[in-house]
């Protein structure tokens, strides 16, 4: 009979029966019920008038086109984005080409988004609006500054979700990932048509980073629970692939986001006199960078924190020496470093105890570069020296130091906690639900799992990252993430049978000319 | 005894002629990788050198007949030991080249060039010499005690097995041997750095000794160097930071790690580490490389007095003095003051440590110090199994 296909999207599985009886009921026909999303076809007839649309149960539905046309086209368009996955090709203009989602946002604003190029961040860019407090002038130059990068890094950022394969995103967390994505866009892009320049405009826009960076903040768990469960469909290096593109682009996103609200807080028109949270307070802060940081306060603080944890789990508190040169400071992002050293803390510490070592200190030394002599090798040679230095690491999405020649800092964790096994040695830079196998048991799904380990359930610092990795372990990849953002890295050095010693190098973000 | 004696025979000349075949043809390979340098690069002095020691080597060894008895096999044995024993000098002469040459062809291919080029040399080398032992082992007077000794110029060039090191052992030994040198070199006021040994003491693999005195001895001269150096540019008189030398066993693995507080490696250097065509410094490299004690006669004079092994297989008076005589390709450049840094410790130390499986690596906190670590792989060790390594590898 003469019909229309309509393809039907279910919130979730229970939802589907309920909403194929709503359906027949109008008068449909239900030709096919799907597997992998909750959904069905069904044939309404033709002129007919459906309402089930506004049903609860039901996500949304899609009037299928000419049949045979589709199929295909389907089918191609699949096949070609799964084999294009690096080359993230323009979206087509089919709605049903796009995975369900609850926000629309046209579609050519997503495309000339993501058409633009990503702007070659540097720190001075950041930090360019000048030294805190910031007059009023210089907060409308910061929250456009921006506004004019924001919304390309997430338009690309959604593009890369849309061409990873349908059914990754189908799945419930991934696709609310992904969603996310769209809200945040959609809620910038009234901003992107129109400068700011009075208070009560930077103030809204100053509240939409703030619901931005919170609603972004359980991303990175989200994800690797997508992941997992998705591992039969998608390779673990193409995983792999897409997690450190992504990743790393969320460090850069966030950082440009917090920086302007940490500028917003301290600037001269929001200062609040009767709270005594001044940018006077923090004289060497700038926005997140703090240009006095102290490495060893940073490790001393992250160590109580971590052996308070092993206390309460183990019943002991494992101890730790500083040497080398504890009082060096130098120009760094503080709640970065946070979370590096806590992950690191939290390898080295948990070895140590589990070996049966606890009462040997973990020895950890903080090396400082030598500011570089005048008359030193060319800046040519310095510059292509640091490349080969980043080799691979590298790429257009690091930020530049202040000056390449800035002076780094060099931390080496020192652990007697047996060393990391020749066996589990190469998947540690992997995130690690990448090398599940299909007959693990998820982390968290069954009591007493590996999920419950207290160590894994410790909320780290840097916008919440730690607090659900029950068992997920990739501090070790992250970690890395964050250091090669800004042309550091993580090297990691195992002594089986005896310990790991791991170097955290890291690039100072230079002196700021004033 | 006459059956056990034959049955010797057999297998000795049966490891003759298996080297007999493959020398030449290993050095043919390598024959031909020079052949398709850049003409400029071979027409180099030193690399030209070196060209003519293969081919002659060559051209030597392929005209060596089937050898059915034991005096064609000690005839042999004779011309190998003057081969390896002119072949002395080819690794200076190889980096001499390399540097001079390092504008003519891009560093890449270079460091592949000398890569294969020592590693085959390395697997020619201990073929050889595992030959030459075994003709030692089977003409030594314990072995046969009614035979005359012969005095044959295999005497002279006793080759290389696999002995049971014990790293403790060597890692002293190479600290007062290089201490020594680098207090004739730095003058007796020069106060040197204390070497701290931890970990497994007891720990033992075995390994070619000289490959492990040479990779352990360029780490422990490196880290000495660089904290004296650094206590002399900083002036200040407190006490020179220990180096910490770590031993840790493994079942598969021993790895060794050597900790110091020299102040770290310059960044400048850093890309430059493990190549041969070397960057800022190679003008005072290859200076420093001429004067590389060449011929195993100057050697005397340089090297301090040597202390033997202790588990050696065949410990008689006579093999502990051919010991003592005994030069290998790497002593001479072991035995060299501390003041001629040549740039090649560290890539040609990785070279032999990966040969025998195992790896080196280095971490520079720069400002501080330097940790270095060297894998050694516990692999078997009887003859055979040596020489199918090596024909495995066939480089």
């Amino acid at each position: 009979m003469a019909g229309v296909k309509h393809i039907v999207v279910c919130k979730t599985k229970e939802d589907v029966e309920p909403a194929k009886k709503l359906a027949q009921d109008q008068g449909g026909e239900i030709t096919n019920t799907y597997s992998i999303f909750p959904g069905f076809d069904v044939v309404m007839p033709k002129d007919s008038v459906t309402t089930f649309a506004d049903s609860k149960h039901i996500e949304s539905v899609e009037v299928d086109g000419e049949r045979s046309l589709n199929i295909h086209k389907q089918n191609r368009l699949v096949s070609k984005r799964y084999l294009s996955f690096a080359r993230h090709p323009s979206p087509s203009a089919h709605k049903w080409s796009h995975p369900p989602s609850s926000t629309t946002i046209a579609d050519d604003d997503v495309a000339n988004l993501a058409n633009q190029p990503l702007h070659a961040l540097s720190l001075a860019d950041l930090v360019e609006h000048g030294r805190p407090p910031l007059s009023t002038d210089a907060l409308f130059s910061s929250a456009n500054f921006t506004l004019s990068l924001l919304p390309i890094r997430l338009a690309h950022r959604i593009q890369a979700l849309r061409n990873l394969p349908f059914i990754v995103v189908s799945n419930p967390n991934i696709s609310k990932i992904y969603n996310n994505y769209l809200h945040s866009l959609s809620t910038l892009l009234p901003y992107t048509s129109k400068t700011i320049s009075n208070l009560e405009d930077e103030i809204r826009f100053t509240a939409v980073l703030t619901e931005l960076v919170e609603t972004h903040s359980q991303t990175i768990p989200t994800l690797a629970r997508g992941f997992l469960e998705c591992r039969k469909y998608i390779s673990p290096d193409d995983v792999t692939r897409f997690l450190d593109e992504h990743l790393r682009a969320r460090i850069g996103t966030r950082l440009i986001a917090e920086q302007h609200i940490a500028l917003h807080v301290s600037s001269q028109p929001h200062q609040d006199p009767q709270t005594s949270q001044t940018a006077y307070d923090n004289p060497s802060y700038i926005g997140v960078i703090d240009t006095a940081l102290q490495p060893a306060s940073i490790v001393n603080s992250c160590g109580n924190f971590v052996s308070e944890i092993c206390e309460l789990k183990y019943g002991v508190r494992p101890t730790w020496i500083i040497d080398g040169e504890p009082s060096t400071t130098f120009a760094y992002v503080p709640v970065h470093l946070e979370y590096i050293i806590t992950e690191l803390l939290k390898n080295a510490f948990r070895a140590t105890v589990e070996s049966g070592r606890s009462h040997e200190p973990i020895v950890i030394t903080i090396a400082a570069e030598p500011e570089s002599p005048r008359g030193g090798p060319s800046s040519v040679d310095r510059r292509r020296a640091i490349e080969k230095d980043l080799g691979e690491g590298a790429d257009e999405n690091a930020i530049k130091p202040f000056e390449d020649s800035a002076p780094g800092v060099t931390i080496r964790i020192r652990d007697r906690g047996g060393g990391i096994s020749p066996e589990v040695l190469p998947n540690i830079w992997s995130y690690s639900f990448t090398t599940f196998s299909d007959a693990d048991e998820l982390p968290g799904q069954t009591p007493g799992s590996g999920g419950t380990d207290a160590l894994n359930v410790i909320s780290g610092a840097g916008g919440g990252e730690g607090s659900s990795i029950a068992g997920l372990g990739y501090g070790l990849p992250l970690g890395r993430a964050y250091a090669e953002y800004f042309g550091g890295g993580i090297a990691v050095q195992s002594l089986f049978g005896w310990g790991s010693d791991v170097y955290l190098r890291l690039k100072g973000l230079g002196k700021l000319k004033d | 005894m006459v059956f056990g004696r034959s049955l010797t025979e057999t297998r000795l000349i049966s490891s003759a002629n298996y080297v007999r075949t493959e020398l030449p043809t290993r050095l043919a390979h390598r024959i031909r990788d020079m052949q398709t340098l850049p003409y400029v690069v071979v027409t180099n002095p030193h690399i030209s050198q070196v060209y003519e020691l293969y081919y002659k080597a060559f051209e030597s060894l392929r005209r060596v007949r089937e050898i059915n008895t034991l005096d064609d096999n000690e005839r042999f044995c004779k011309k190998i030991s003057e081969t390896l024993q002119e072949h002395l000098t080819v690794i200076p002469k190889l980096a001499m080249g390399v540097i001079e040459c390092r504008d003519l062809m891009k560093a890449e291919d270079m460091d592949k060039f000398m890569n294969t080029i020592l590693r085959s040399r390395i697997s020619r080398r201990v073929i050889a010499e595992q030959h030459l032992a075994l003709t030692e082992t089977f003409n030594s007077p314990w072995h046969f005690p009614d035979s005359p000794t012969t005095t044959g110029a295999s005497h002279e060039f006793v080759g290389e097995v696999f002995l049971k090191c014990n790293a403790k052992e060597v890692v002293e030994r190479c600290g007062e041997e290089v201490r020594a040198l680098a207090s004739v070199a730095y003058g007796p006021s020069t106060s040197l750095p204390s070497i701290k040994l931890s970990g497994h003491l007891d720990a033992t693999f075995p390994y070619i000794l000289s490959h492990l005195e040479y990779i352990i001895g360029e780490l422990l001269r490196n880290s000495i160097q660089a904290t004296v150096e650094k206590q002399k540019m900083g002036g200040t008189a407190s006490a020179l930071p220990p180096i910490e030398v770590t031993i840790c066993e493994a079942p598969q693995h021993v790895i060794i790690r050597v900790s110091d507080q020299g102040g770290g490696i310059p960044r400048e250097i850093l890309p430059y580490l493990w190549a041969f065509s070397k960057g800022p410094r190679s003008n005072e490299r290859l200076e420093n490389l001429h004067h590389v004690p060449k011929m195993a006669a100057t050697l005397q004079e340089v090297r301090v007095s040597q202390d033997l092994p202790e588990s050696h297989p065949t410990s008689t008076g006579n093999s502990s003095a051919t010991r003592h005589l005994h030069d290998t390709s790497l002593s001479s450049l072991s035995s060299r003051p501390p003041n001629l840094r040549l740039g090649m410790g560290l890539p040609l130390g990785r070279v032999y440590a990966e040969y025998w499986a195992g790896s080196l690596e280095v971490h520079s906190l720069e400002g501080y110090g330097v940790d270095a670590f060297l894998q050694i792989s516990k692999l078997g060790n009887k003859n055979e199994q040596l020489t199918m390594r090596a024909s495995m590898d066939a480089v």
